[in-house]
């Protein structure tokens, strides 16, 4: 279990973590997300004693990254898909790590198996694409078989196939009783992934739920109503206290109300219905919603710059 | 390739074994050292320009002296003569030392590797002790191959005076050929820990080595006197050359200058890493 208390870090002036707080459990994928920009990865680096926070703690299983005796054996992870010397052999650059955290070294070869790089082990990693890239980056986390793993937005870059290879890893590895954190600034990516999610911005926190909660939880009641006769029905509707927007399409978009309460509004008024139907807001939109505030920069317009 | 083992990996055939130490990391250190590609390289073509160039010094000073016969008190000593290609090669292990640590930064694997072992004391400790044994190893080697080239090509030349192992004072200065070396090559290792570029600590190694002495011999002799002789590389150089002037530290005292400069460059270095974020 990873545990995160109060951790802050400024950058200058600017602050890149604020006073943030959360758990991750075991046995699940959580993903960490957020606009660029939020503090996701100096979140991460804090967490693998690589920055040193200004206030707080960030532990694993209750021990400092630093106080690990271990701690290849204990956490796993990847921050940068291309973090290796590019003139050095894949074999040769597990070969380091494994000998610096006293990992058997047959362990070497049956890693580069599991990702697939067995063929390519004495190749030179400079020459390797993203996708190798990357599958080396996890080769050497899952060196030491940790408990915890942590992944800076592995998907990134990567094609299909590669990143339905990735969800399928970190899915496994969850299922398997290992803590597995993944920060990302896709939200549709972690909707596939994830069953919990904390969402951050500006380096504070935003949301810390299940999935399917944030979603609930953020719609609110959405309804979509078509009708012939929307003069008559929208004054009810906004009478019994629903906001009526209508859509491009012409639809009527209600919210605040039911769909039952919609459609005895529209009963009583005697209007004809031609589609009452909840909308459940994607995960997308959703975390554009909570972190419309804090996003770094905004665009000024659509318009195209000429 | 892209199926997931269900069983992804066998946490009952993991051994329970020590948490790492020193050794594990010097290990580690060790196998990144000659698995980078610029090590060979840089080594390999230091050796070559090394004693290639000490041997056309020998053979140029040699012929021309003995058939010309005429002494000039300028004209270098044989030692000197048989020394000549080190320049080159002080450069060499200064770089060497420089890309060592300088490596790992631009090619942002300093991350991974504090993963593998966060105690940064620890690691810095290692990658010293790794490159100054394996370099000063090398170095020896490289300095008395350097020196018996020279040596058979001045032996031709009867005319020109040569020297021996055998000779006053000449082991000396071929075994401490090969420690000045590596005390160079570890002033580049300290400086690039705390500077983290390698294009920065090359320069800062060269005028540090090359320029700035050259600067201060052109002070009034009241500055210039006691500054260059306790300039740690300047002072260093007594365990490598023959010729005391008066009023200059002895061989050993000067490599204890040197070497005491560089502890304290690798304390300092010491305390930026631990202080910094990596």
């Amino acid at each position: 279990m990873i545990q995160v208390r109060n951790l802050t870090k400024h950058f200058g002036p600017n602050i890149a973590v604020d006073n943030l707080s959360f758990e991750v459990e075991p046995g699940r994928v959580t993903g960490f997300l957020g606009p660029n920009g939020a503090g996701k990865t100096t979140t991460l680096r804090m967490i693998l004693g690589l920055v040193r926070p200004e206030k707080g703690t960030a532990t694993v299983d209750g021990v400092s990254y630093q106080r690990l005796r271990a701690p290849m054996r204990e956490v796993g992870a990847v921050l940068d898909a291309k973090a290796y010397q590019p003139g050095r052999k894949a074999r040769d650059h597990l070969l380091a790590l494994a000998q610096a955290s006293r990992i058997p070294l047959k362990r070497v070869d049956e890693v580069l198996g599991f990702v697939g790089l067995s063929d390519v082990a004495d190749r030179r990693a400079g020459n390797f694409s993203l996708g190798m890239a990357q599958r080396l980056g996890i080769a050497g986390a899952l060196l030491g078989d940790p408990p915890v793993l942590i992944f800076d937005e592995p998907v990134n870059g990567l094609d299909p196939e590669g990143i339905v290879w990735i969800r399928t890893l970190m899915q496994g590895l969850a299922a398997q009783g290992r803590t597995v954190f993944v920060s990302s600034h896709l939200m549709s990516e972690m909707a596939l992934t994830a069953s919990h999610v904390i969402v951050i911005g500006r380096g504070h926190m935003i949301a810390d739920s299940e999935v399917e909660d944030l979603i609930k939880r953020s719609s609110g009641i959405v309804v979509r109503l078509r009708t012939p006769k929307a003069e008559v029905v929208v004054p009810r509707l906004q009478t019994a206290g629903g906001k009526v927007e209508t859509d491009s399409d012409g639809a009527i978009v209600v919210t605040g109300l039911e769909a039952a309460a919609i459609g005895d509004i529209a009963f009583q008024a005697g209007v004809p219905v031609h589609e009452l139907s909840p909308v459940e807001a994607s995960l997308e939109e959703v975390f554009m919603e909570l972190t419309r505030d804090d996003v770094e920069f905004h665009g000024t317009g659509a318009g195209v710059v000429q | 390739m892209t199926q997931v083992p269900t069983q992804i990996i066998a946490k009952s055939g993991f051994p329970e074994v020590a948490p790492p130490n020193l050794v594990d990391t010097m290990r580690s250190e060790w196998t990144k050292l000659k698995t980078l590609r610029s090590t060979p390289v840089t080594l390999a073509i230091a050796a070559v320009l090394v004693i290639g160039l000490s041997a056309l010094a020998s053979f140029l000073i040699a012929a021309n002296e003995s058939s010309e016969l005429q002494h000039h008190g300028s004209l270098p000593t044989p030692l000197q003569t048989i020394q000549g290609g080190w320049s080159v090669g002080l450069l060499a292990f200064m770089v060497l030392g420089v890309l060592a640590v300088s490596n790992e930064y631009s090619s942002t694997l300093i991350g991974v590797t504090l993963l593998a072992t966060p105690k940064r004391s620890r690691l810095l400790l290692a990658k010293v002790i790794v490159f100054s044994v394996s370099m000063f190893v090398i170095a020896e080697v490289m300095s008395f191959i350097n020196f018996f080239v020279g040596h058979a090509i001045i032996s031709a030349y009867p005319a020109f005076p040569n020297v021996s192992l055998t000779s006053h004072l000449v082991l000396r200065v071929v075994i401490g050929m090969g420690i000045y070396v590596t005390l160079v090559g570890l002033l580049g290792l300290g400086t690039a820990a705390l500077m983290r570029n390698t294009a920065g600590s090359i320069v800062a190694c060269v005028a540090f080595l090359f320029i700035l002495p050259g600067i201060l011999s052109a002070l009034p002799n009241s500055w210039s006197n006691p500054i260059g002789e306790y300039w740690p590389t300047e002072a260093g150089r007594r365990l490598i050359t023959l010729d005391h002037g008066p009023n200059t530290l002895s061989a050993w005292w000067g490599t204890a200058d040197l070497a005491l400069f560089i502890l304290v460059l690798l304390l300092i270095a010491d305390y930026a890493l631990a202080k910094r974020d990596a």
